[in-house]
Parts: C-alpha cells; sequence; structure tokens
C-alpha cells in the first residue's frame, strides 16, 4: 500500500512537472507582435497618431511583463500573453492600415495648403504689379516687393518639409505665408487707396 | 491505510484551493499605469526627463519586484512592499505633475516674453527699413522672420509650448541677417568720429556763408532736410527724399546711395526730366580717392565706374531717387530761383549725435 501510496505522489509530481514543461514562451506570437509595432512606428505612427503609438508599445510591455511572469511559475501559462500580444499585434496593424489614410490626408492638406500659399502669394504680386507708382508709393512699392520675394523664398521651405514627409511642418508654414501675403495685398492697396488720394 | 491516503489527497487539494485565491494585487498598480500614462501625456518627458526618468525607474523597480512577488507560490505572496512601492511612485508622480504645471507656466512666460521681444524687433527694424530705404536684403529677412513667429504664436496658442519654444530660436537667424544688414549702413550715424567730421563740415559751411556773405546749402540724409543759409544764417530749411540707399555714402555707379561731402552747383538745368535740377561736382577730389581706395581694396566691382549725375532735382520726395536729393516742384522752384552756380551744398549724414537714426538703432 505504501508503495502505491508513493506511486500516486510520484505520478502527481509527474503531472505537475510536465504540465510545467509543456509551457513554452510564445516566441512567434513575440516576434509577429514585435514586427507589427516596428513597421507601424517607422510608418510615423509617433508623430501621426502618438497617443494609439504609446498605447501599442505600453500593450507589449505589458504582454512582455506577462511572459516574465509565467516564466517563474512552475505552472506556466502563457494564454494570457499569448492573447495580450494578440491584441497589441491587432491594434498594431489596425493602425497601421489607418496610419496610410492618416498620412495621406496630412498630405493632401499640405499640397492644398502649398497651393493655397502659393495662389495667396501670386495674387499680391499681381496686385503690386497694378499698383500706380506714384507719388509717394514708390518706397511703399519697394518695400512690398520685397516682403514678397522673401515669401516666395519661403514657399521653398514649404516644398523641403514636403519632400521630407513633414506634412505637419508644410501645412503650418504654407498656413503663415497665405496669411503674410493676405496682409501684404492689404497694404498694397492700402497703398493704391493712398496714391488714389493724393492725386486727386 | 485508507484514512491516511484520504488526509494526503484532502491536505493536497486543500492546499490547491488556497493556493488558487491568491492575495489581491494592490489598486496602486493600475492607478500607478494610469498616472505614468498621464504624465507622459502631460509632456513629462519634455519638462522633466530626469525626474520623470527617475521616476520610471522607481516604478520599473515596482513593477519587476511584483512581477518577483507573483513568481512566489500563491501562499507565499506578500504585496506590502510592493504595495508601499506603487504608493511612493504615485507620490512622486503627484508631485510631478506641479512640477510639469509650474514649468509649463514658467516656458508660457518665457516664450510669451520672447514672442513679444521679437515682435518689437521686428517692428523696429522694419521702421528703420522705412527710415533709410533699405527695401531688399532686411525686408527679405524679416518677412521670413514674420512667418515664423506667426508660426510660433499659432503653437503657442494652441498650448504646443515646447515646439513653440524651438520654433521661436529659429527667428534669430533672420533677424539678426536683417540687423547686420541695416547695421552697415546705419552704425556710420552713431559713430561720435563721423559725426564730428559731419559736424566740422557744416560748421565750415556756414562760416563760409557768412563771411563771403553767400547762399549755402546743408543736407542733412538722417532728418532729410535741406537747409538754406544767407550769410551763415538759415533762412529756409526744405523736406527731401534720398536715393534707394540714400543713408549710405555713395562710392561707386548704381550702389543707389547719396553722397556725402562738400560740393558745389556746378549746372542750373530748368527742364530736367525732374522739373527742374541742380547739378552737384560729385565725385569731388576726395571721392575719388575713396573710390580708388575702395577699389584697390576689392569693394568695388571691375566694370564699374565712380558714377556722377548727382543733381538737387523736383519730382517729388519719394526718396526713391538712385542717389540724386528729391524736392516737390514748388520747393525746388524756391531753390532754383535762389542757387547760383558755385553755391556750395554740404551733404552730410547727421549733426547731431542723437539723431532719428541713432535713437532708432537704440530701440534693437
Amino acid at each position: 500500500m505504501k508503495l502505491n501510496i508513493l506511486k500516486v505522489l510520484l505520478l502527481g509530481m509527474l503531472v505537475i512537472v510536465l504540465s510545467a514543461g509543456c509551457g513554452k514562451q510564445p516566441t512567434e506570437d513575440i516576434t509577429a507582435a514585435k514586427s507589427a509595432v516596428d513597421a507601424v512606428i517607422s510608418e510615423g505612427a509617433e508623430k501621426y497618431a502618438p497617443e494609439d503609438a504609446k498605447k501599442i508599445n505600453d500593450g507589449l510591455t505589458a504582454a512582455m511583463e506577462e511572459i516574465k511572469t509565467q516564466d517563474g511559475k512552475l505552472m506556466k501559462d502563457y494564454s494570457k500573453a499569448k492573447e495580450m500580444l494578440a491584441t497589441v499585434k491587432a491594434d498594431a496593424e489596425t493602425l497601421k492600415s489607418g496610419m496610410a489614410a492618416k498620412k495621406e490626408e496630412a498630405k493632401n492638406n499640405a499640397i492644398a495648403t502649398q497651393e493655397a500659399a502659393k495662389t495667396s502669394v501670386n495674387e499680391a504680386k499681381t496686385i503690386l504689379a497694378k499698383a500706380p507708382k506714384g507719388k509717394g508709393s514708390k518706397a511703399d512699392i519697394e518695400a512690398l516687393k520685397a516682403d514678397l520675394k522673401g515669401l516666395e523664398d519661403s514657399l521653398a521651405d514649404v516644398q523641403s518639409a514636403m519632400d521630407t514627409e513633414d506634412y505637419a511642418a508644410a501645412t503650418e508654414k504654407a498656413n503663415s505665408i497665405k496669411e503674410k501675403a493676405a496682409e501684404v495685398s492689404s497694404q498694397v492697396t492700402q497703398a493704391m487707396e493712398k496714391v488714389g488720394t493724393k492725386t486727386k | 491505510m485508507i484514512l491516511n491516503i484520504k488526509k494526503i489527497l484532502c491536505i493536497f487539494t486543500l492546499i490547491l484551493l488556497i493556493g488558487c485565491n491568491a492575495p489581491p494585487i494592490p489598486p496602486e498598480v493600475k492607478l500607478a499605469e494610469k498616472q505614468d500614462q498621464n504624465l507622459w501625456r502631460s509632456g513629462a518627458l519634455e519638462y522633466i526627463p530626469q525626474e520623470y526618468n527617475s521616476y520610471k525607474g522607481a516604478l520599473q523597480k515596482a513593477r519587476e519586484d511584483l512581477v518577483h512577488e507573483n513568481f512566489k507560490l500563491v501562499w507565499f505572496r506578500d504585496y506590502t512592499i510592493i504595495q508601499s512601492e506603487f504608493r511612493e511612485a504615485l507620490q512622486t508622480g503627484n508631485l510631478l505633475f506641479s512640477k510639469i504645471e509650474q514649468k509649463k507656466q514658467e516656458l508660457s512666460e518665457s516664450i510669451a516674453g520672447k514672442i513679444s521681444f521679437f515682435q518689437n524687433r521686428i517692428n523696429t527694424l522694419k521702421g528703420l527699413t522705412s527710415m533709410i530705404n533699405e527695401g531688399r536684403l532686411a525686408r527679405e529677412d524679416l518677412i521670413k522672420a514674420e512667418v515664423i513667429l506667426l508660426e510660433t504664436q499659432k503653437r503657442y496658442e494652441n498650448n504646443d509650448l515646447k515646439s513653440a519654444g524651438e520654433k521661436i530660436n529659429a527667428l534669430s537667424l533672420y533677424i539678426n541677417a536683417a540687423e547686420n544688414t541695416l547695421l552697415n549702413i546705419l552704425n556710420r550715424y552713431t559713430d561720435k568720429n563721423q559725426i564730428t567730421k559731419w559736424q566740422q563740415w557744416v560748421e565750415d559751411t556756414i562760416t563760409e556763408s557768412g563771411k563771403k556773405k553767400i547762399l549755402s546749402i546743408v543736407i542733412n540724409k538722417s532728418e532729410r532736410t535741406l537747409t538754406v543759409y544767407r550769410r551763415g544764417i538759415v533762412y529756409k530749411t526744405y523736406k527731401i527724399g534720398l536715393g534707394r540707399n540714400g543713408s549710405g555714402d555713395k562710392l561707386h555707379r548704381g550702389d543707389n546711395a547719396t553722397p556725402e561731402g562738400r560740393y558745389r552747383i556746378i549746372n542750373k538745368l530748368k527742364h530736367s526730366r525732374y522739373h527742374k535740377a541742380l547739378l552737384i561736382n560729385y565725385p569731388n577730389e576726395d571721392d575719388q580717392k575713396q573710390f580708388l581706395l575702395a577699389k584697390e581694396k576689392g569693394l568695388v566691382p571691375k566694370d564699374v565706374s565712380i558714377g556722377g549725375l548727382i543733381e538737387i532735382h523736383g519730382g517729388g520726395r519719394d526718396s526713391m531717387t538712385y542717389g540724386c536729393i528729391a524736392m516737390d516742384n514748388l520747393m525746388i522752384d524756391e531753390l532754383f530761383s535762389i542757387a547760383k552756380v558755385g553755391t556750395p551744398v554740404t551733404i552730410v549724414g547727421a549733426v547731431d549725435f542723437q539723431n532719428s537714426i541713432s535713437s532708432a538703432i537704440k530701440g534693437l
């Protein structure tokens, strides 16, 4: 009987040891999740969706910690870690697919703003060209011409930002140029009015 | 014997059951995770990187201790120390929130101050460009600076303080370039030796007018005035305009600068393109010496001559001449009627140490 009890205990221990040994680190899931995260980060997630990027990074960290916890256990169970990794992977992939749209939206917005800035500068140039170079307005016109030259130079910075896919910077600068060009147009109009008043 | 086996099995089952009821993870763990997220969102990494990293280190240690504690069989787990570690991290985190707010406040005030400072500087420089008609290089740089300032203001308004702070630093490049362009022209108006020299020319001109009982003309570029002296006494003062680069001393043809020196009227042109004109003897001997010296130093382009045909003429004082002195037609009519060939014409930058340009430069 004693031998039987011993057998039962040994069998129990064997089951425990075997079940502990059966739980293997989900290396494939880890690799897949990490690759998905890397891919979305390289797509510019931290720039276009920083909150989502942090959430995914934190999710991956938490999953790795869960794996660490299970590594130290006698009865290893990586199912939770696998679930977490799967969530991270799915989130990263969702964000990546959305990223392309976000990036495209940012690009289109930058292109539209760049065009608007160019138009604004050209409009100001057209108005300035029509301004009568009368008494008292020559200096104003020369100064405004120089302003427009400066704005045209700044348009090159917008293109540089576009070339490096920094659409946020391109949009920001283009908007400022557009606003300044509109100010120049307004000043030209004022200068024209000034001349008109004086020549009456 | 059977009873013994049953006892062992019961104890084993009991142990397993107890093992399933692990002590709960302290609530501080989740709170700390949430706090970390919020700290990051508040910009901890940007505003207090060192302190935040230290906090992260402590939090990581607590996390690792939690993992380590979870390694233990459930009935040996004790989260007391872990709980206090997370509690401490939470306290530190709360302090960090206050520090971030303080830093943000400081940065906000600093950026607001810089925006105001740079705006004033741009306005002053723009004012100077209008004053001296330096409407080319300096204006181009100034409008670029204005574009950047506008971008900075928008970032500031959106509470994107860190990037606003970074953006505003790019301003100095353009403002300094504009300032250098202007100061190259304007520094002479604060130079005591230069002003003393100009004062001497004016004094000599007035003395000559008194001694010889003749009419003399003094042109003050900084004040944009032409003063007529009769027998050493002020007879009349007119407002004038200068060249596009009128505040500079003429050195060569095409520089659009108005010459400085002691000249004389050498011709009276009744039918000028600009109503009426009084031609002066630019270049005089000093101008020629200065030109040759500049040529030797390579300051003048090879094929460029010294220039000439500097006049006091009508057509309006809109300050857009190529170096001549411009007046309203009615004024040149008056001057034309009293000036003679041989009338001395002295052109100076300024006669006072505190002139309009030196005062404007002080604003920089």
